[in-house]
């Protein structure tokens, strides 16, 4: 550390500004605005192509353009309700599979070799199948993401009712509680913050789900943007479908914090996760 | 005196990789009304392998509980069980986590909230009702695991090291607590400890066990007039029984010439 040149006090006020809220902000900020202008710069002199990259000018006007003809909330919409519907759907349905599980040791053992041999299967890879049987609309796309969902959360689910204090039940076992009791006293409520902790990963692949399904075949959609522009050479178009993704991803990610932080006021947040080094 | 529960021969062993492990073997002992008895035992002696029998999270191999004359399977439901984790319910208030028991019963909501409600100030705990159990220090939260284990009425209370995480000071206002409470609501309380001093200190009999396989080595009589857990200590007949109970579980006090 070089302090000459610098007063103490200045030095201490700078750090502990870029520790702040707004200083990590600005550091995000200017990082993204940094990567922009370099691009298109890039692309201005010469050094990167136009045609196979695009440029952050030309993305924004396609952007502008997409929301002046309302095509970029069209197909946003379309992508949102089949990830979303898919995600809830294939959440309630592999939650409910993996809580139930806890019911019966003999079928859980019979079940979990299927659940790992299914599991390993990539369900995209199912896509064409699904859309050969259930068309081009957005019930084929909803069903692929059920299908990529269900398996993880019923996992996800599996897996947080193995984990339940078995303290807790026994507890609640001598003081008379029946399995019924047992089951949503304490195996339920224990399961809870494991299984929405990972809709956050879920919600991820009901969005691959539902681009991919898009890719193969539909009419609309964030992934019927992006592979019909990207055929067309059309790079900038293909950004706005991916910026737009990431975006809807984004949103949906703190969605899933915020409901956490509703659900369980009880995990409260100590600050104590990590330790100062 | 009136015999409560008499644990009568009772065999317990385990699967394990040379066969089964014999745990229990033979145990035998009664406990009265209203009785305080302390089981204290070499460490993996099988101390909690009893409790659990009582409270029918295990089954016996062979033997008999018997419960006021009749032969039973467990006393599941009759029992408070405390550990020594205060296994309170992490997504519950502390009012809820009070609540459990009577819940499990079945018990109109509105009057075991008054009980639940009482209970709690009288052990001090008003105005901590919709705390979580996280924001709460260890002698508190083994607090309330104490009212949540009383506020049931069980018929007998088994407390399985419920103050071996504690620190000394907590420790001893939590063994006074729990004396007030039991002579207040007159409990039948079984207490497994590793600590010989706090057998002493609370109860009224000493159940000492053998190694491995575990049968009972002997019964103690603790004659202690006892106002508090500090009082007792202090008792002239204390250092007595207290090196009584170390001989018979043979602790080496003094290093040993190997």
């Amino acid at each position: 550390m070089f302090r000459i040149g610098y007063s103490n006090s200045e030095e201490f006020s700078m750090s502990s500004w870029l520790n702040s809220g707004s200083g990590k902000f600005f550091v995000q900020f200017t990082a993204v605005a940094l990567f922009f202008i370099l691009w298109q710069l890039g692309a201005n002199f010469g050094f990167v192509s136009e045609f196979l990259i695009g440029t952050p000018l030309g993305i924004w006007n396609r952007f502008i353009a997409t929301i002046i003809d309302r095509s970029l909330f069209i197909d946003t919409g379309y992508t949102l309700l089949e990830a979303v519907l898919g995600f809830a759907l294939g959440t309630i349905i592999g939650t409910l599979l993996g809580l139930s599980l806890w019911y019966s040791k003999w079928a859980a053992q019979i079940v979990e070799p299927f659940i790992v041999a299914i599991n390993s299967v990539p369900k995209i890879a199912l896509a064409p199948i699904i859309l050969l049987w259930f068309g081009t609309g957005l019930g084929a796309k909803v069903i692929l993401v059920i299908l990529t969902t269900a398996i993880i959360a019923l996992i996800a689910a599996h897996q947080a009712t193995k984990d339940c204090d078995k303290d807790l039940q026994s507890l609640l076992y001598s003081m008379g509680g029946s399995k019924h009791q047992i089951f949503f006293g304490v195996v339920v409520q224990s399961s809870l913050p494991a299984i929405v902790a990972n809709f956050r990963i879920n919600i991820g692949f009901g969005l691959v789900g539902a681009v991919v399904g898009e890719f193969i075949t539909s009419k609309a959609g964030l992934g019927h943007m992006i592979y019909n522009a990207s055929s067309l050479y059309d790079l900038n178009s293909v950004w706005v479908g991916l910026f737009t993704l990431m975006f809807v991803g984004f949103l949906l990610y703190y969605g899933i914090d915020a409901l956490e932080r509703f659900l369980f006021p009880w995990r409260t947040d100590t600050g104590r996760s990590h330790i100062q080094m | 005196m009136q015999i409560q529960l008499s644990i009568d021969s009772v065999n317990k062993s385990f699967p394990s990789k040379g066969g089964s492990l014999p745990v229990l073997n033979g145990l035998t002992f009664e406990v009265y009304e209203k009785d305080f008895v302390s089981i204290i035992g070499p460490s993996g002696c099988g101390k909690s392998t009893i409790f659990n029998i009582i409270a029918g999270l295990l089954e016996a191999d062979s033997g008999d509980l018997i419960y006021r004359g009749q032969k039973v399977k467990s006393l599941r439901g009759k029992v408070g069980y405390m550990m020594q984790k205060d296994l309170l319910f992490p997504w519950l208030s502390v009012l809820d986590n009070v609540l459990l028991g009577l819940k499990v019963r079945g018990v109109d909501p509105k009057e075991s909230h008054n009980t639940a409600r009482e209970y709690l100030s009288r052990f001090g705990l008003s105005g901590f009702e919709k705390a979580y159990p996280q924001t709460l220090s260890g002698g508190m939260r083994q607090r309330v695991a104490l009212i949540r284990t009383l506020v049931m009425d069980p018929e007998i209370l088994l407390l399985d090291e419920p103050f071996s995480a504690l620190d000394y000071q907590t420790r001893l206002y939590l063994e006074g607590f729990l004396l007030d409470a039991v002579a207040t609501f007159e409990k039948t309380v079984i207490l497994v400890t590793h600590d010989i001093d706090e057998a002493v200190a609370l109860s009224k009999r000493v159940v000492a066990l053998s190694g491995r396989p575990t049968s009972v080595k002997n019964i103690h009589q603790i004659e202690i007039e006892r106002s508090s857990p500090i009082d007792a200590r202090s008792h002239k007949n204390f250092g007595e029984y207290f090196h009584t109970l170390c001989s018979e579980l043979d602790i080496q006090t003094q290093r040993s010439s190997a």
